[in-house]
């Protein structure tokens, strides 16, 4: 049974080698048709218009596109291999943000794109589009299209769009609308007119295209002045380098633009099998003619024995970048705790252990128990056959896998020797640090830079005292008030913000339509002084086979100090999960590092967690958010074997769309990418990132570190075999 | 106390740095920032250019007879020649274990090369390493006799996951004598392994990596 599993998550489909060189030959059979070049609007398509292709499956890429009419940053995602999703980020030129009171309008919008058809025979690849389905609904438009190669080379596209893609405008939205959901009723309504394009691939690195396209920017020419371009478009795009693309275009020839795409693709590291040492072989036994002693299992009653073992395994373990936390010995088994801090995969992690113990445990010990520890908790026991490990050095990853026994972890230390001088532990970093914000309207980009210093603390397994000291060096997000919002008796006066000193003068203020502004005033935190954005102490436990505890209590973030308390059912061989959290929290003072202010809360949500095939997983979380609603979220999550992860989320709350406010209900993505993946260098560590769409007081969680389902699940089934090809790595 | 006073100077003198550089006792994957990432692995490919740049003139790199003799000086164990076509350079490596018939020969800089009896089955450490290969034709190349079979060829592409290549391969002696060769095609490529068979063994030979690691010679310094 386990085996059928395991055969699907390793046994991969054959790729043609091609993939692997890295050749640009995309001719797979039952591929989607593949993108060549990208629009002004980040999707693949000729210049404005769209087409029926595709970007190879988990590619992530981005377009910034520049004309007159429009700045667009653009970020494109191939979810699935017939899913294509893009978020956009605009500066609209010629049409007045009152609002701010500024002669652009910075807008935010969201294209998907499913391929209905494949190209066969005489039959073209089909797409059906939504433009800008969730936003304000400037770009707002639909389009179906079909795609089809005339000679290898030449590719001809027709399609025929409503909205926007027809040139006709569902901006502005009607008063008290505040976007930011589907509108599903203009979908496919108003005219329908038809566009197309062909593009000619003229060699690897030259492509050229034309296209009729029904948009003529009519908002935009209103506001810029100058004609409205025609309805032929023409462009040269130019692809250089590992996925990068320069493109130059002409919109009816009266205005010009260009464009700067780049795209990642998880399956093209620079580095597929990393650049990791290479481990220490397997040290078959002798014969137990050559060492009767130890294979007689009598060593064990010698006292001494087990701690020169452990002092020298655990030395050959921290090259390793493992730290053996604990170790039982006994005649025949031995069982080691290892907190892995080097390898993405758990699997590489428990591989190198199992080699290492071949090589320090004497001839009697047959059985070899690997225990991870998720910072103190342990989490799965895989428990293999020395001879095994013997037999299977370096074959077929799936071989040993068969051949191990993935189990829960005892909960209890029973006969474990902690690792002398391992607790308790001090760590300590100061360095510099950089904070970014995103999406302002009035300064789409603002930093902060300054130092910070962080410890941590273990007293023992499971019990953290943690805290960070921050002081900012300059930057442009200074101290400020929440926007003041719109001025009901002259709505097109622009948005200014409260200064610091009556924001904080005046409490009424800190409720707006009676919400709690629990998050909109989050720049009242950024202070001049120094700042402790976390001082807390930890405690993660394991009750019981398959529940995991924690409890975390003081500075839990920025905004919120109190208690947390979390548990998680998760047994190590289940897709499924779930967990219950409740905290409560009281909101810290803007200046005084360890002073409250009044609003206190209590949230906590319920969460249900699964994890499907091919390394897809959702979360739904069920329960009260900070400002006291109540609703859920949903989170749907792509991870690769590589560790790149991608998501998505969306919250919906009781509060209604006026009390939430623009953009009606809180979503927004999350990237996470392994350096390991860029530089070959084996590490944990990530560069990641979540964009909201906006931070609203609606649908806001604590941000409170160490929640138990990340921690735990990296040595459990699912991630455990899917990076189990690492094993012998 | 001296343990504190030494952290206590250690925080100090970074402190100073802090706005330049980071440092602590944290291990790497305790979370820089990713700026902080981006940044020391620019400096680092920097460096390292440098480096290489400033030690090229000053130390001409030894031939491969001079390797070869001076390990065979000062190393006990088993030592082959491996010698990387697409990388551009030779090196000497030594057996650090062996397990039945395979043998796992490493550089100093913890590169491996995994031999089962003469037969290249793996590499570690080389960033487009081969996982492992499974050469049915191993039997025949050994005998020195002429036939058909298959050979499975396992890598880890780029998101994460091992894939076999599976190649059909003719196996037959050489235009020059003493020497088998080994023809394989499959998934569009076709590669071309030459052996030098002597009494079973394989003193020298001329294998196929994988598809970024070209080819590489192996030839026995001491069995």
């Amino acid at each position: 049974m386990r085996g059928s599993r395991l055969t699907s998550r390793l046994m991969a489909t054959t790729l043609p080698v091609a993939f692997l060189v890295g050749s640009v030959t995309g001719t797979a059979i039952a591929e989607p048709m593949q993108a060549r070049n990208m629009t002004t609007f980040g999707m693949p398509g000729g210049i404005d218009t769209p087409t029926a292709e595709a970007l190879p499956d988990g590619t992530l890429g981005a377009t910034l596109s520049y004309s007159e009419y429009a700045r667009r940053h653009n970020v494109v995602f191939q979810a699935m291999p017939r899913l294509t999703a893009v978020l956009r980020y605009s500066r609209v030129e010629g049409i007045e943000d009152r609002r701010n009171n500024n002669d652009h309008l910075w807008d935010r919008s969201f294209d998907l794109r499913i391929q209905l058809l494949d190209e066969a025979g005489w039959r073209p690849a089909v797409a059906v589009g939504l433009q800008d389905f969730v936003g304000t609904g400037i770009y707002s438009g639909e389009y179906i299209v079909a795609t089809k190669n005339i000679t290898p080379t030449v590719r001809a596209s027709a399609g025929i769009g409503w909205g926007r893609i027809a040139g006709e405008t569902r901006w502005p939205l009607e008063r008290g609308d505040q976007g930011g959901k589907p509108n599903v009723d203009d979908w496919f309504t108003g005219s329908a007119k038809p566009f197309g394009s062909i593009t000619w691939q003229v060699n690897d690195r030259l492509s050229l295209a034309a296209e009729y396209s029904s948009d003529n920017y009519k908002n935009e020419v209103e506001g810029v002045g100058g004609d409205e371009p025609g309805n032929l478009n023409l462009a040269a795009y130019y692809r250089f380098g590992q996925g990068y693309e320069v493109g130059l275009y002409t919109l009816g020839g009266e205005t010009f633009g260009a464009q700067f795409s780049f795209s990642l693709n998880p399956r093209k590291a620079p580095y597929p099998s990393g650049l990791e040492k290479a481990p220490a072989p397997v040290r078959p036994r002798p014969a137990p003619a050559a060492d009767p002693e130890g294979w007689s299992g009598q060593w064990a009653q010698d006292p001494t024995a087990q701690p020169a073992i452990q002092q020298a395994l655990s030395d050959a373990l921290a090259k390793e970048g493992q730290l053996l936390e604990s170790m039982a010995l006994s005649g025949n088994r031995a069982e080691v705790r290892i907190r892995n801090q080097r390898y993405i995969q758990q699997a590489e992690a428990v591989g190198r252990t199992a080699r290492l113990m071949t090589r320090a445990l004497p001839p009697s010990v047959e059985t070899l128990v690997i225990t991870s520890s998720a910072d103190g908790i342990p989490t799965s026991s895989v428990t293999l056959r020395r001879s095994d490990v013997e037999r299977l050095e370096n074959t077929e990853a799936s071989k040993v896998a068969s051949a191990a026994a993935l189990t829960d972890a005892r909960p209890y230390p029973g006969d474990l020797v902690t690792t002398d001088g391992m607790f308790p532990r001090f760590r300590w970093h100061i360095g510099p640090y950089l904070d970014l914000g995103l999406f302002d309207p009035g300064e789409p980009l603002r930093y902060e830079v300054g130092a910070e210093a962080r410890a941590t603390y273990e007293i023992m397994p499971g019990l953290i005292l943690a805290g960070t000291l921050r002081q900012r060096a300059f930057g442009s997000m200074d101290q400020r008030g929440p926007s003041k919002g719109r001025d009901p008796d002259n709505p097109n006066k622009p948005r200014e913000h409260y200064p610091p000193e009556e924001y904080e003068a005046r409490p009424e203020l800190e409720t707006l339509n009676g919400v709690p502004r629990v998050r909109s005033d989050t720049r009242m935190y950024r202070s001049d002084g120094p700042t402790i954005p976390e001082l807390t102490v930890a405690w993660y436990a394991r009750p019981t086979d398959t529940v995991y505890t924690r409890v975390t209590a003081g500075l839990l973030e920025r905004a919120y100090g109190g208690v947390s308390a979390e548990a998680l059912w998760k047994p190590v061989n289940s897709p499924l999960a779930f967990g219950a959290e409740i905290n409560r929290v009281r909101k810290r003072d803007f200046d005084d590092v360890f002073g409250f202010r009044d609003y206190e809360v209590t949230t906590g949500h319920v969460s249900a967690y699964y994890e499907f095939a091919q390394g897809y997983t959702a979360q739904l979380d069920v329960g009260q958010y900070l400002a006291g609603d109540r609703g859920a979220t949903i989170t749907l999550t792509r991870e690769f074997a590589n560790g790149w992860r991608i998501g998505a989320f969306a919250t919906k709350t009781d509060l209604s769309e006026d009390e939430f406010g623009e953009g009606s209900f809180d979503k927004g993505i999350s990237i996470s990418i392994p350096i390991s993946w860029a530089t070959g260098q084996p590490s944990r560590q990530r560069a990641s990132s979540t964009l909201r769409a906006l931070s609203r007081d609606g649908g806001s969680r604590v941000n409170v570190n160490g929640r138990l389902y990340d921690k735990v699940r990296d040595s459990h089934s699912v991630k455990l075999y899917e990076g189990w090809g690492r094993f012998w790595r | 106390m001296s343990s504190k006073a030494s952290i206590q100077k250690a925080v100090l003198a970074c402190a100073a740095l802090a706005v330049l550089a980071s440092c602590g006792n944290e291990s790497s994957d305790q979370g820089d920032s990713p700026f902080v990432i981006a940044a020391k692995t620019a400096s680092g490919a920097i460096a390292s250019r440098r480096a290489s740049a400033d030690n090229a003139p000053a130390k001409p790199p030894k031939t491969p007879a001079e390797m070869a003799a001076e390990a065979l000086r000062v190393n006990p164990n088993p030592l082959i020649m491996a010698g990387f076509e697409s990388l551009g350079r030779s090196q000497v490596m030594a057996m650090t274990d062996r397990n039945g018939g395979m043998r796992t020969y490493m550089t100093p800089s913890e590169e491996a090369l995994i031999m089962r009896d003469g037969m290249l089955v793996g590499t570690r450490g080389l960033g487009n390493d081969l996982s492992v290969a499974e050469p049915a034709t191993a039997a025949l190349i050994r005998a020195g006799r002429s036939g058909s079979a298959p050979r499975v060829m396992r890598y880890f592409s780029g998101d994460g996951l091992e894939r076999p290549l599976s190649f059909d391969c003719d196996v037959g002696p050489g235009p020059k004598a003493g020497v088998i060769v080994e023809n394989c095609r499959g998934h569009g490529v076709s590669f071309q392994n030459s052996f030098m068979v002597q009494g079973g063994q394989i003193p020298v030979s001329r294998q196929w990596i994988g598809p970024s690691l070209g080819y590489v010679t192996i030839q026995t310094l001491r069995p």
